[in-house]
């Protein structure tokens, strides 16, 4: 049984679908990200599980009760936002008290309550401060804490890291995985950034132009993507476009590419053309010629740490490939020099693209 | 290219500016106290006469409760009709939005005196009498413009997703109302109400059409008593304006904090 499922959920504005016949189901206690580029759609959905959006069409459940025709008020749905949204004339405290005073509950209960959120989100002994005197890590995380007091039902996290730093970012994501699963509570989390969903998710829904495009766990996202889009917007692909010269049983054929032959799984009929996407850490290259290999040449060569990046040239197409300084001594290999690149047929990702 | 002034210039030139504005204060105030029987400055002798006078003259007392009445009932209304409007006018499309924004705001513009006749025929064409109520009228039309300049600017940039945060915690429309939009704005509110308070309260020109011999402002009542009279009761009267203001000031200064609430930030 899905704890939040939306079914066929729309939005149009000025007659342009933005969200169409979206269908999804989130188990309780699941983290789900939403990735994808903006105008998506994504942050329309999650607009609309809050309520502050309507649906234009299908509904939204959480827990078996239909909640898409309720005001955002009655939802029980806490939110964290990407601007923080602190009440800015409220002390941390009484940002982080005012659900539970809506709520009625006994004064004695919300300072403790109120307290455990804090100190849950490491900001105790902040009680008295206001939003303003706090960096914006710190009222990221008061606004965790207000979302969390109520215990809501659904956490939804609306691009919430986007407006901190590099590093904070990475810290703050770790702490909110590890706040959620805590308190184990089922959560949406709106990201444009695909290291995040990555690292964060159960599963990811991306999506694309107000459809959902794949849903599945991180590793299937990128080992695995469905559509051409999904390869495309999670890491980066290279391109490689080959002629089938004979087709086999089991689905196999043989294709021709760069000069070069390669036995691929993939359905084809003969003289066709066939379509794939490579991962730049999937190509590998080296100094003398195999079987499997075919000649490049380097234009450039980008040192990145603990990788190095090198654009190859082969015929008139451009091929990247990042091969571990451990691998390959960076030094060893310089610009203009001429390499032999090969993959592992099964890192192939098949493509859908007709070019 | 741009060479800078000497500091002690700038502040000379501040000075200047500040006589300059202040200085018709301090003449009213201190010819209040000048013995003579009539108005002259630098003040002949000093003496409180003029201001126990005043209680030879109830009808300045009379004038000076029917203004501030007048101001109060002003204040209060422009700055709720300002406000809800203001909101309106930054949040919401809809038809005819710049007609009647200009509608609204065109007693900016009209000089003052035009919109006195214009008042006083309106008045008199829906049977409208002089009364405390028929100045109110009158004067929130002419400071509802003023509210929402001020409120209008506390509302640009207001991010909504405050509001939004505070639907998500379970605070119905009037509660995110009350408790969160209103403080927030607050400053430009208070400021808007205090614009209201001090035009409606200093009006001459507007009011001038709308009193009867009942019904009296104190900027009238001055006036119409200097067409007969110049004797420093007039300074007396004027010196407890100025003093009524400066109080006024010193109060919300005291609750709110005066450059607070002009600042329009919080």
């Amino acid at each position: 049984m899905s704890y939040l499922s939306l079914e066929n959920v729309v939005k149009t504005f000025n007659k342009t679908e933005v969200v169409k016949k979206l269908s999804l189901d989130i188990q309780k206690g699941e983290l789900v990200s939403f990735l994808g580029p903006s105008g998506c759609g994504k942050t329309t959905t999650l607009n609309m599980i809050a309520g502050f959006l309507e649906v234009d069409g299908g509904k939204i459940e959480v827990d078996g009760k239909p909640v898409h025709l309720l005001p955002p008020y009655k939802r029980e749905m806490g939110m964290v936002f990407q601007n923080y949204a602190l009440f800015p004339h409220m002390t941390v405290f009484d940002n982080v008290a005012y659900g539970l005073k809506l709520r009625k509950v006994p004064k004695t209960e919300i300072s403790k309550r109120v307290l455990e959120a804090l100190e849950m989100v490491r900001l105790d002994g902040y009680e008295k401060r206001y939003p303003k005197e706090l960096s914006g890590g710190q009222q990221q995380r008061v606004s965790l804490a207000r979302a969390l007091v109520i215990k809501p039902k659904v956490l939804l996290l609306d691009e919430p890291l986007s407006n901190l730093d590099a590093k904070l970012r990475q810290e703050m994501r770790e702490e909110i995985v590890e706040i959620q699963k805590q308190v184990g509570i089922t959560t949406i989390f709106v990201t444009h950034d695909q290291e995040e969903a990555l690292a964060i998710s159960d599963r990811i829904a991306v999506m694309y132009e107000g459809r959902i495009e794949q849903v599945d766990d991180p590793a299937s996202i990128y080992n695995h993507p469905k559509t051409d889009f999904v390869s495309q917007f999670i890491g980066e692909v290279n391109h490689i476009q080959g002629k089938v010269l004979e087709t086999y049983e089991n689905k196999k054929c043989k294709m021709h590419f760069f000069g070069n032959e390669q036995i691929v799984s993939v359905p084809s009929v003969k003289n066709s053309e066939v379509h794939f996407f490579i991962r730049p850490e999937k190509i590998q290259i080296a100094l003398a010629e195999s079987d499997e290999s075919f000649q490049t040449r380097v234009e450039r060569k980008m040192f990145l740490g603990a990788k190095t990046r090198y654009i190859l040239k082969v015929q008139d197409r451009h091929l990247i490939a990042d091969i571990s300084n451990t691998v390959i001594n960076p030094t060893e290999i310089k610009e203009g020099n001429s390499v032999y690149t090969y993959w592992n047929p099964e890192d192939l990702l098949p493509s859908r693209m007709a070019r | 290219m741009s060479r800078k002034l000497p500091k002690y210039f700038f502040n000379f030139v501040c000075l200047l500016v500040y006589i300059f504005l202040l200085a018709p204060i301090v003449v009213v105030l201190l010819s209040s106290l000048t013995t003579t029987e009539y108005i002259v400055f630098p003040p002949e002798g000093l003496t409180l006469r003029w201001y126990t006078e005043l209680i030879e003259h109830p009808e300045f007392m009379q004038s000076f409760t029917l203004s501030i009445i007048v101001a109060l009932g002003t204040a209060i209304i422009a700055t709720a009709i300002g406000t809800l409007a203001s909101l309106a006018f930054v949040r919401r499309q809809f038809k005819g939005k710049t007609a009647i924004v200009q509608l609204v705001g065109s007693p900016l513009l009209i000089p003052s005196v035009v919109f006195g006749v214009a008042l006083l025929q309106f008045y008199s064409w829906i049977g409208l009498a002089a009364s405390p109520l028929a100045l109110i009228l009158g004067h929130i039309i002419l400071t509802v413009p003023f509210v929402m300049r001020l409120v209008v600017a506390s509302l640009v940039g207001f991010d909504r997703s405050i509001e939004q945060a505070a639907l998500n915690l379970g605070a119905g429309p009037m509660k995110v109302f009350f408790q969160i939009t209103l403080p927030i704005i607050k400053s430009g509110v208070i400021a808007g109400a205090i614009f209201a308070f001090i035009t409606s309260f200093d009006d001459l020109t507007v009011a001038l059409f709308i009193v009867s011999t009942d019904v009296v402002t104190l900027p009238v009542r001055i006036y119409t008593y200097m067409q007969y009279q110049y004797d420093p009761i007039i300074t007396s009267v004027s010196s407890i304006m100025i003093l009524f203001t400066v109080v006024l000031m010193l109060i919300i200064e005291r609750v709110l904090g005066v450059g607070k609430v002009f600042s329009s930030k919080n």
